[in-house]
């Protein structure tokens, strides 16, 4: 009896005889589980380790009981609960508790997520074929028939046919143990304790998820003695129920759970945190582009131009010199397969505003890119547009227009994919933003796994950089 | 009992019997007999036991529904003592060496905070904008032995969080609006059983399914404190992937200092928004506190629960839980205010529009207008002290917001508890579904502000009737 508190001091502060008494009804079969889950923790000397999980129903005060870890859960809730303290102490002994409604009717999801989770956990499910705490409604496993406060002219077609859950639970791949018992007579309430201890031992073992049902006794809502119940149960539930073991299966056992690890050195790899210093080009000042110290740049297409990239590049470049840089990718359907635009700002001490409604410099990779986007271009900014697929752009006054074949280029190189580098070498000879080597690097980094494209991606950005020069050489001559 | 290694015989306790007659029938002895007379303390009618012929089987304890009813002692055990307060393991802080500044977005910016705040454990179900963030967890988590679940639902996933949490251990989530929603009843759960955890909302379109591009569709969940009952949960709102990182750890030291969810709250934009992230020279191992329900002998006679039947005892847990709400109230008010100690004009913002109004604040001020931004960290608690120094001067408010005046609805009564019964007018610019509020926009909605309310004169009858100008949608 040592699982049970000596004194039930929570049960209405351990007043009289609520010390020593349950709040259940004359007969219920809640106390008779109670009983047995207590023999159990007891005799695999488990009740240390125990964290038990109420429900919300009749059982959901079992903490005034059980002297082990409690936790009380939401309505259905009780095996989400279980797993997040399975995997918090995966030494613990996690018992969550159940009646029909909270398992069968709200709580399904989560019954059956834990159970094809597999943790070693156990449900025990106490099934009474009646909601007892609010008074006596239909629960998913009323018979056919009955006649509860819902179910007033007795369970019909339409009030759906009752749910056998261990049948349910052992048809899922992960449960090693599924068994339904009952509580009506001696030899039941023998095999009822031998199954929770045995799911108990399960889950010690590590063995895996385990479920026992429990047939059990509502004398009150059932409006009949303690003794006609049992013999209901046993005439009407158990045709319906059938008893017996519906899985057992002795798998694998699940490995020890290794202790989370709080190494710094492991904890900065992983966050991606390095030491290394990174060189800088551009010696802490800011470039002169003409555009401020704050550039705010758009850089747009269709999905697959690569507007994303060469917009993180640059942030990334940007970042590593020290300075402060932001990207935005366009949002919404749009980036699919449509427009894809990047908003990038790159500022000498803080982006204030991310967005680029209003940029110094746009890089279109399209017609319609430039069309919609080229009129939002500040005056005396810079625009960047490939050359290979728009061979007529507007006219934007008082905008500097550097038209490049950026596909054309990268298609010579052997790898049209590099189009947005040809497109990040022409905006750095263009602007003067960021000096090259910067750029250079980000590329190089974003390459660290795939390091035999780096040269390939050079060559793009210096033809861009050419590109440019080029332009500019023939505006001189 | 069948496990009793004595075979005692057993012992009935009258008064913890409640008369069912569940034993009569286990026992093949015929010792126990429906009784006749009624128990005067208990009104019952409890069986009667003679055990002249018993031979100890055990199978009437078994058959007992009642612990104390039918026992092998004829002793009461007595009323223990209470015990004492378990000990808590403190957290440590661990020192990091100078790192290279992070290239991250927002969402993963939280999630690298999260795992620097000491958080192993990770659940949470896919919804987007929020989901590059759990993406990053199942990638991180184990390189670190931690846990990444999958949950089958946001409701599960907040369950899974009570139950970590419970434990003593920080856990998360990442989630968006329907998502946060569904949340709900498990946070009102938490907040009941104080229970810590971080809840990362990065907030988009709605109502309903609404669309996933950003909005600040949920302050009003937030703000007002989540699910139901008395609910309070300080909400934490980022502006920055700086912030996403930084606030992200300060909300698991906030949780487990109050035993209390956090939100951290973001648009969907931030979500995304790609920046520099200095890391912090520090990194978080918890411990484990005291009020922990591990599952070691230590922790055992830890409870946790939020139901308290009893009419009195669950007011007077509302009243301690109010007096931390206070205490909170108190403490944790943060907010951000860019040039606002000599504006004419306050624009108030939080998350991505903030900084848009920081960037509308550089272009007026070159205008050679005087706005400032004051942008709340806390939209709960609202950081009232330090917006009221600043109201004396202040001619007008803009609220700037991607929602129908969730933030205003926040500031009005931010200022009315505080008996600000007559603040400056207050104007706003609404944007949803995506849409966000533009610099050009919040320029002209400040310059507007300044138009209508020309510096006041000594003569001047100020206004009381709070007259807005609503509505200035693009």
């Amino acid at each position: 009896m040592s699982v049970f508190y000596e004194h039930f001091e929570r049960h209405d502060h351990g007043q009289g005889l609520k010390a020593h008494a349950t709040h259940y009804c004359p007969g219920c079969g809640h106390g008779v589980v109670h009983k047995f889950l207590g023999e159990a923790i007891e005799s695999l000397g488990l009740q240390d380790d125990t964290v038990l999980v109420s429900p919300v129903g009749c059982t959901v005060f079992m903490y005034y009981y059980m002297d082990v870890g409690n936790t009380q859960a939401a309505h259905g809730r009780a095996p989400a609960v279980a797993i997040g303290h399975k995997l918090a102490n995966p030494k613990a002994t996690v018992i969550a508790y159940q009646g029909d409604g909270d398992l069968a009717s709200i709580g399904l999801a989560e019954i059956f997520h834990a159970a094809n989770l597999g943790l070693p956990i156990t449900i025990i499910f106490v099934n009474n074929a009646i909601y007892g705490m609010t008074g006596g409604q239909m629960a998913p496993t009323t018979p056919m028939g009955l006649k509860t406060a819902t179910s007033p002219m007795g369970r019909g077609r339409h009030e759906g046919m009752p749910m056998r859950m261990a049948e349910l639970i052992a048809q899922l791949e992960a449960p090693i143990y599924v068994e339904r018992v009952a509580l009506f007579d001696n030899k039941q309430r023998v095999k009822a304790q031998k199954a929770i201890t045995k799911a108990l031992k399960l889950q010690t073992d590590r063995v895996g998820f385990s479920f026992v049902e429990v047939l059990a006794e509502c004398p009150t809502h059932l409006k009949m003695t303690p003794l006609e119940a049992e013999k209901w149960v046993a005439e009407k539930m158990v045709p319906l129920y059938p008893l017996g073991v519906k899985k057992d299966v002795t798998p694998e056992a699940w490995p020890a759970w290794p202790q989370p690890s709080f190494d710094p050195e492991r904890v900065a790899r992983v966050v991606g945190g390095t030491t290394e210093d990174v060189p800088r080009f551009a010696k802490g000042s800011f470039p002169e582009t003409g555009f401020g110290s704050d550039v705010a740049l758009k850089l747009a297409g269709a999905g697959g131009d690569g507007a994303q990239t060469a917009a993180l590049l640059l942030a990334r470049a940007g970042i590593q010199e020290g300075f402060d840089a932001t990207h935005i990718p366009s949002y919404g359907p749009e980036s699919r397969g449509g427009t894809s635009y990047a908003d990038v700002h790159v500022a000498a001490t803080e982006v204030l505003s991310p967005a680029a409604s209003t940029p110094h410099v746009l890089v279109a990779f399209n017609a319609p890119s430039l069309a919609k986007f080229g009129p939002t271009v500040v005056p005396g900014g810079v625009v960047l547009y490939d050359k290979t697929v728009i061979t007529d752009p507007p006219s934007l006054p008082g905008v500097r227009m550097y038209g490049v074949p950026f596909a054309q280029i990268a298609q010579e190189l052997g790898a049209l994919v590099v189009k947005n580098i040809v497109a990040l070498g022409a905006l750095q000879a263009a602007t003067g933003l960021l000096p090259k080597e910067s750029l250079l690097l980000a590329i190089r980094q974003a390459l660290e796994h795939k390091k035999h494209l780096f040269a390939v991606n050079a060559q793009a950005f210096e033809r861009g950089v050419q590109a440019i020069e080029a332009l500019r050489q023939k505006d001189v001559s | 009992m069948a496990t009793s290694k004595e075979r005692l015989k057993p012992f009935l306790h009258p008064d913890f019997c409640k008369g069912c007659s569940r034993c009569v029938e286990s026992c093949n002895k015929h010792c126990i007999e429906p009784g006749t007379e009624i128990n005067a303390a208990t009104g019952l009618v409890p069986v009667v036991l003679d055990v002249t012929n018993c031979n100890a089987c055990g199978l009437c304890i078994d058959a007992c529904p009642e612990p104390f009813g039918l026992d092998t002692a004829s002793d009461l055990p007595s009323r223990p003592q209470p015990a004492a307060p378990i000990p808590s393991i403190p957290d440590e802080r661990i020192p990091l060496p100078a790192m290279r500044p992070l290239v991250v977005k927002g969402t993963y910016a939280s999630a690298i905070g999260a795992m620097l705040a000491g958080c192993r454990h990770f659940y949470g179900y896919p919804i987007t904008p929020s989901t590059d963030g759990a993406e990053l967890m199942a990638k991180m988590l184990p390189g670190v032995e931690g846990h990444f679940v999958q949950a089958v639902s946001e409701v599960a996933t907040i369950n899974h969080m009570y139950g970590t949490g419970g434990a003593g251990l920080r856990c998360m989530t990442f989630t968006s609006s329907p998502g946060f929603s569904l949340m709900l009843e498990g946070l009102s759960y938490m907040v009941g059983a104080e229970i810590p955890g971080v809840v990362v909302d990065v907030m988009r379109g709605g109502p309903g399914l609404g669309n996933i591009a950003p909005e600040q569709s949920d302050v009003k969940l937030i703000a007002r404190g989540p699910g139901h009952g008395s609910t309070r949960t300080i909400a934490l709102a980022p502006a920055t992937p700086q912030e996403m990182l930084d606030l992200t750890m300060l909300a698991f030291d906030l949780a487990f200092e109050y035993r209390n969810p956090v939100i951290v709250v973001c648009d969907g934009y931030l979500g995304q928004i790609t920046g520099r992230v200095d890391l912090p020279d520090y990194m978080v191992k918890p411990g484990l506190p005291g009020w922990a329900v591990w599952g070691d002998a230590a922790h055992r006679p830890n409870l946790h629960t939020s139901i308290l039947l009893n009419e009195v005892d669950q007011e007077q847990h509302n009243f301690k839980l109010q007096e931390k709400f206070a205490r909170m109230e108190e403490k944790e008010q943060r907010a951000d205010v860019y040039m606002g100690d000599d504006a004419d004009v306050l624009i108030v913002a939080t998350n991505t529009p903030a900084r848009t109004a920081k960037g509308a604040v550089a272009a007026l001020r070159q205008q050679g207008i005087k706005a400032g931004l004051f942008r709340p960290i806390t939209l709960w608690p609202f950081p009232i002290r330090q917006l009221q120094p600043l109201l004396g001067r202040t001619r007008a408010m803009v609220v700037v917001e991607a929602s129908a005046g969730q933030l205003e609805d926040e500031l009005r009564l931010a200022l009315s508890r505080a008996d600000v019964h007559a603040p400056p007018p207050i104007t706003h610019i609404n944007h949803f579904g995506g849409i966000m509020p533009q610099q050009n926009e919040i320029v002209a909605a400040v310059r507007a502000a300044v138009e209508a309310n020309p510096p006041k004169r000594h003569s001047a009858i100020p206004k009381t009737d709070g007259e807005s100008v609503t509505g200035v949608l693009s």
